[in-house]
């Protein structure tokens, strides 16, 4: 295979008890009985494994709203696949944590809102926060690896200090600091979750800083807004070069924003071999050498390490999937980038009040 | 890596274990991630298996491996083990 898949992300639901604002699940989302069964996703993590995928990333929605999701972990692993369950940690009790570790679950991902109750009840639109930390401490008894993730934006930046040393204190060997990628509902509520140009740059010293503080205690990986960048970032390492992504009804994509762009057609795996989508389906292929690549892509010496950024912010952003990613400062359309960044640098103050819409759950 | 750590026992970290399947021989399976083990490194990381100590881990080695120095072994398997608990894929218990 020219292109050996690395990952998998398996969204098996888009059922969620949190409506994170900043959500990057399609706005249109999958409803329950449109999801595919256990025999499906068994099915699917074999051949994943067949064609020597190593990762598999259980998420959603929240992928504890499926009631097989030990069944799924264990599916996955006897595919010879590592198990990475990313959850909110709505759902999990002590037997259930229990169950998915006998199952074969290799790595827990829990996300945090913030590291403040208040506010973190606010950006998920529910009251999760007591209950995540007591998911914490119970992963933190366990022998597991143990990620916290945090969200940051506009609203949190502030409190980033503490957000750091919460994790620290839940036990976890590593934290993600991801800042907001627009895409669904994200991209919806972009004017009130962009972080200023201040904010960005205090929180790259912060992290700086907390990273040769907690060495060898903790990992920490920042994950920039790339609206802020010089050139764009490679997105899923190349569109059909590594990852997948599975949706709940059993679309495979390059992406979990990929159904935006119009004129591609994406299969089902139940329906469909998964070896066949990934090699032969057209949608694999439509960005995936530099064929497609316009000026100043085509002569760009940095394609073959961003790959012209992501299709699906260059549709969002300029209504054409083959643009260059207008966050490229040497993008035709940059200026609708940096006309963003303008208006949200001039707001001043940090906008209070909810101006924004949060995600639905989908029953 | 420090004397102090040398009496103590490596195992791999929580969420770190070896490739057994067809074609994953060579990796360490990280959160995330792969780590591929060139050489002697997979044989080193399977004898961290939180029982042994440094000096039986090189002791293995050079039993297995009669013709190597055992010096030369020991300087490696250090920087080995230096290395992945840098990565945070191993512990000393």
């Amino acid at each position: 295979m020219k292109y050996q898949p690395q990952g998998l992300i398996a969204e098996v639901t888009h059922r969620c008890p949190l409506h994170c604002v900043y959500c990057s699940n399609p706005l249109e989302m999958q409803r329950r009985s449109e999801e595919i069964s256990t025999e499906d996703w068994s099915s699917i993590f074999r051949q994943a494994g067949e064609m020597g995928v190593l990762q598999l990333s259980l998420t959603g929605g929240e992928p504890l709203a499926r009631t097989d999701v030990t069944e799924l972990v264990h599916a996955g692993r006897s595919a010879n696949l590592y198990v990475n369950l990313i959850t909110s940690g709505v759902g999990l009790d002590a037997a259930r944590l229990n169950a998915l570790i006998d199952a074969g679950l290799d790595h827990i991902q829990l996300s945090f809102q913030d590291a403040e109750e208040g506010p973190a009840n606010e950006f998920a639109g529910t009251r999760a926060h007591a209950l995540k930390l007591r998911v914490a401490s119970m992963i933190r008894e366990r022998r597991i690896a143990f990620t916290v993730n945090i969200v940051v934006h506009r609203r949190n930046l502030a409190r980033l200090d503490e957000m750091i040393t919460f994790a620290e204190q839940s036990g976890a060997q590593r934290l993600e600091i991801a800042n907001v990628q627009y895409y669904g509902w994200a991209f919806r509520n972009r004017e009130a979750l962009l972080p200023t140009r201040e904010q960005l740059d205090r929180s790259i010293a912060i992290v700086e800083a907390a990273r040769e503080r907690v060495k060898g205690r903790l990992r920490i990986d920042f994950v920039h807004p790339d609206y802020y960048a010089k050139y764009p970032k490679p997105c899923m390492n190349g569109w059909g070069h590594q990852q997948m992504l599975i949706d709940p009804a059993g679309r495979v994509l390059p992406c979990h924003a990929a159904p935006v762009v119009p004129g591609l057609e994406f299969f089902r795996a139940p329906g469909h071999s998964l070896r066949w989508i990934w090699e032969d389906s057209p949608a694999f292929n439509r960005f995936r050498d530099e064929t497609w690549m316009p000026e100043p892509c085509r002569s760009c010496e940095r394609r073959g390490r961003d790959f012209g950024g992501c299709r699906c912010q260059a549709f969002l952003l300029t209504g054409d999937a083959a643009a260059t990613d207008p966050v490229c400062t040497f993008a035709p359309a940059h200026k609708v980038v940096e006309e963003t960044l303008v208006r949200i640098n001039s707001n001043g103050e940090v906008p209070k009040g909810q101006n924004w819409v949060y995600r639905i759950d989908p029953h | 890596m420090s004397e102090a750590v040398k009496d103590r026992v490596p195992r791999l970290a929580p969420g770190c274990r070896l490739g057994s399947a067809e074609g994953q021989e060579d990796l360490l399976l990280i959160p995330e991630g792969a780590l591929r083990l060139k050489g002697p490194a997979r044989a080193i990381v399977e004898l961290c298996d939180g029982e042994r100590a440094l000096p039986q881990i090189v002791e293995e080695l050079t039993r297995r491996y009669p013709s190597d120095d055992g010096t030369r072994i020991e300087t490696e398997v250090i920087a080995l083990l230096g290395r992945l608990r840098d990565r945070g894929v191993l512990e000393f218990v």
